[in-house]
């Protein structure tokens, strides 16, 4: 029952951000500043997430393979394993943690301090004000730390390669064109832009539903946490048998 | 004054877990202050917020000006509170903006792009000026920056920038000092005669209610149990509004006792801290 009411909530919201977009309420400036805030600000924990995912997977493939298939076949799945899963996931992990927390938190403490209302007391309509900025922001933002993820972690998983394997750049790449569809690309971005918006519309949501002072705060931001790693783990399972079959 | 009602609460109900509001009938008059006393719980903050719309009733209307807050169209609501304004418990500043982007929140959007940059300012400030806050001194200010009074006046400075109608005032001395309290007290009264504005007042201060009051009513479980001039709530024989009465008697002959002895305390040496804790 309550599941069912934050689905309709949320449905709710994306139609009203959908319509202050189409009336055009929504400030420019607000989305460039949010997209600052988000995508700057979460760059560097999102390289060294991206850093690491592309060593340990280097790694762990290598030592797997290195008696068993050639190993210019660990450049295939580098870039296939980074580039269809862990740069999206752990990026979107990323996101939720320094992003869709601190969303929650920041619309919850304006929730418990009636700055939500003073808003609506004003004329102001907190969907264009607090909600949509945030949600286009991310939607634009997060396929770009994505894209970079993805590079980064293929680079870093290349180099891990060559100097722990002794497998050169020559051979990685060879691997990773061999199994690469272009396709994959495509679908990781998709994946990135899912992501971008189920986060922060979560967490808005749980910002703006927040009622009881500080603890109301901690439990919603807590909840919203653990929602937005269920939803981006949900998502990230629907997509193979949707888009790779 | 003259007889129309401008706000007009009709058989308004609203429950939570338990009902707060079982049938509040009143009708405010326009340019009157009327003050609302009650205990804690009793649905007073409840009825004000249902006067814009932050809290929709169970059952009953909302009219201002003889037009539903809850029936009418979205850009007829949307007309209606421009003409309101609400002075939140904790003014409800945006932590995020400094005091001139807050005040100008008071300014209707479509009034903003129509105004020149130049006679903002000047709105804003003489806004400031009017709630005695320098405005040369706090407009580039955080409210985190501000003292818990200052922040009440900002609030008000809010309120009054766009020259509303109707201004709503929830517990606007709660929280301040003595001092405090009577300087927003006197501004309540000043902005009400100066302006002539409608002004709903839910406070805990009976002496201030009373004294910027034409009218005080007294909410008990929910219900209207006492409306009357300040002169009528002082004479009445109502158990309850005597009881009440008391009740703030006591607590003002407490306070006075914890102040008496706190100054006795400052006397002493090395309890400065004390003051700066206590106020």
């Amino acid at each position: 029952m309550g599941f069912a009411r934050h689905v309709g909530q949320i449905s709710l919201l994306t139609v009203r951000i959908v319509m202050a977009v189409l009336q055009g309420g929504v400030s420019i400036k607000m989305i460039f500043t949010q997209a600052y805030e988000q995508g700057i600000g979460s760059l560097p924990l999102v390289l060294v997430t991206a850093v690491l995912s592309g060593i340990v997977t280097s790694q762990q493939g290598g030592y797997q393979f290195s008696s068993s298939v050639p190993l210019y076949v660990l450049g295939s799945v580098v870039a296939s394993s980074v580039v269809l899963e862990l740069g999206p996931v752990m990026t979107a992990f990323v996101l939720i943690g320094r992003v869709g927390a601190r969303i929650t938190a920041e619309i919850g403490t304006m929730a418990v301090s009636e700055q939500v209302d003073a808003l609506v007391s004003l004329g102001r309509d907190p969907v264009p004000y607090l909600a949509a900025p945030r949600v286009l922001a991310s939607m634009v933002v997060t396929p770009v730390l994505v894209g970079v993820a993805n590079a980064v972690g293929v680079l870093t998983g290349l180099l891990a390669a060559r100097a722990t394997m002794g497998l050169g750049p020559e051979g990685f790449l060879y691997g990773a064109r061999l199994y690469w569809h272009s396709w994959d690309l495509l679908y990781s971005l998709a994946k990135a832009f899912v992501f971008g918006f189920t986060i922060p519309i979560i967490s808005v949501h749980m910002g703006l539903i927040t009622h009881g002072g500080a603890e109301g705060v901690g439990r919603n931001t807590t909840t919203s946490v653990v929602f937005m790693i269920i939803t981006v783990l949900v998502v990230d399972a629907t997509f193979p048998p949707l888009f790779l079959n | 004054m003259a007889e129309e009602a401008m706000i007009a609460y009709e058989d308004v109900h609203k429950r939570f877990d338990t009902p707060v509001l079982s049938g509040v009938s009143l009708n405010v008059v326009r340019g009157e202050t009327i003050s609302i006393l009650g205990t804690s719980g009793t649905g007073k903050s409840v009825l004000l917020k249902t006067t814009i719309g932050l809290i929709t009733p169970d059952r009953g209307d909302v009219k201002i000006d003889g037009e539903s807050v809850y029936h009418s169209s979205r850009t007829g609501i949307r007309a209606l509170r421009r003409t309101v304004r609400y002075v939140f418990q904790y003014a409800a500043l945006f932590d995020s903006l400094n005091i001139y982007d807050n005040v100008a929140m008071g300014l209707d959007p479509e009034t903003i792009k129509t105004l020149d940059k130049k006679v903002m300012l000047e709105r804003i400030a003489n806004s400031l000026e009017n709630v005695n806050l320098d405005p040369g001194k706090v407009l580039s200010k955080l409210p985190a920056e501000l003292s818990g009074g200052m922040r009440k006046r900002v609030g008000l400075a809010r309120a009054i920038v766009g020259e509303p109608r109707i201004i709503l005032y929830d517990e606007p001395v709660t929280g301040l000092d003595p001092v405090n309290a009577a300087t927003v007290n006197r501004l309540i009264m000043s902005i009400a005669e100066r302006t002539k504005v409608t002004s709903i007042v839910v406070t805990h201060d009976i002496e201030g209610a009373l004294e910027m009051s034409h009218r005080v009513a007294l909410l008990d479980n929910g219900k209207l149990r006492f409306i009357g001039t300040p002169g009528e709530f002082r004479q009445s024989e109502d158990p309850l509004v005597m009881a009440f009465a008391d009740r703030q008697a006591a607590a003002r002959a407490a306070l006075k006792l914890i102040e008496h002895e706190t100054s006795d305390d400052d006397n002493e040496p090395g309890s400065a801290h004390a003051v700066s804790i206590g106020v």
